[in-house]
């Protein structure tokens, strides 16, 4: 009966924290809402028997990639978001689509067979070992590219966050493309 | 027919309906806030919110198929994640340093 009250415990817990996300009006608390929705989902996986991706979850995603979200923040200052937008009945046609497709999901779970499963060793179940022997013998082509992918990532967001400044070792048409812009942009 | 979506947990059974609901809310919360919010970060926040919301439906099929594949896709899916995460907010630096960051509707041209 444990497993249950956790399970409903941190089920509201992700709930609330997923509109926190969505009704909070400044980034920053919608950032520390999704902090709490990781770290419920994160008791989750526990629960599900993923000991690995448990932790991946905690230190990975709520520790690094929310901090870069963070910083993003701190960088550009407290945006808030203004009352009117450009686009009338934005929030009533979002919130119908919403609903809509929350009503499609919800009917396709009600008829739902599950498959049988498979009789494996529990006890082992989702273990660093297992993750391990898993990725490096079945999934090690998709894995490789994984890494490829993160290097494009970082590569990329390098470029990027250079783009407006005059740096060492860059083409000249990058250097003529930050003239022009610093041209317009007087205080840059 | 017996019903193979309960999960034996400690001492009691969970449905892996109920984390199939949740998941499906967080998803619909997630692009709900892709809909109506305006903030480029916000929206970001909430596409890892589904993104969040997909790795859990992973998982819960990995343990109620007891298979290892579920996890090991939802690692993958986290690795792609932080990657988008990056470069979305590396250009939404890169966009700040010209213009103003308040609304996505007023980024609809491609010149800077």
């Amino acid at each position: 009966m444990l497993a249950v009250a956790v399970f409903w415990v941190m089920a509201v817990l992700a709930v609330l924290g997923g509109l926190g996300v969505i009704v909070s009006r400044q980034p920053i608390r919608s950032i520390l809402s999704l902090v709490v929705v990781m770290l419920a989902l994160s008791v989750l996986f526990l629960l599900l028997s993923a000991q690995f991706v448990f932790a991946v979850q905690v230190i990975v995603y709520a520790g690094a990639v929310m901090v870069l979200f963070l910083f993003v923040v701190a960088l550009l200052g407290p945006v808030r978001e203004r009352a009117g937008g450009r686009l009338r009945f934005q929030w009533w046609l979002g919130s119908l689509v919403g609903v809509v497709f929350g009503g499609f999901i919800y009917s396709m779970l009600q008829g739902a067979h599950f498959r049988p499963p498979q009789r494996t060793d529990l006890s082992v179940f989702g273990t660093v070992q297992e993750i391990g022997l898993g990725i490096f013998t079945r999934f090690l082509y998709p894995f490789e590219l994984t890494s490829v992918l993160l290097l494009v990532a970082a590569v990329g967001a390098i470029y990027l966050s250079r783009g407006g400044r005059a740096g060492a070792g860059r083409g000249a048409a990058a250097a003529d493309g930050g003239q022009a812009r610093r041209e317009e942009e007087p205080h840059a | 027919m017996p019903d193979y979506g309960q999960i034996a947990i400690g001492g009691g059974t969970l449905s892996s309906s109920w984390f199939l609901g949740l998941a499906a809310i967080l998803f619909t919360l997630g692009a709900i806030g892709v809909l109506i919010r305006r903030n480029p970060l916000v929206i970001l926040v909430c596409i890892e919110l589904m993104l969040n919301a997909a790795n859990l439906t992973l998982i819960t099929f990995s343990r109620q198929l007891q298979d290892l594949d579920g996890q090991l896709f939802a690692l993958m899916a986290m690795t792609v994640a932080a990657a988008e995460a990056v470069v979305g907010l590396a250009i939404l630096v890169d966009i700040s340093r010209v213009r103003e960051l308040e609304d996505v509707d007023e980024l609809d041209e491609l010149k800077g």
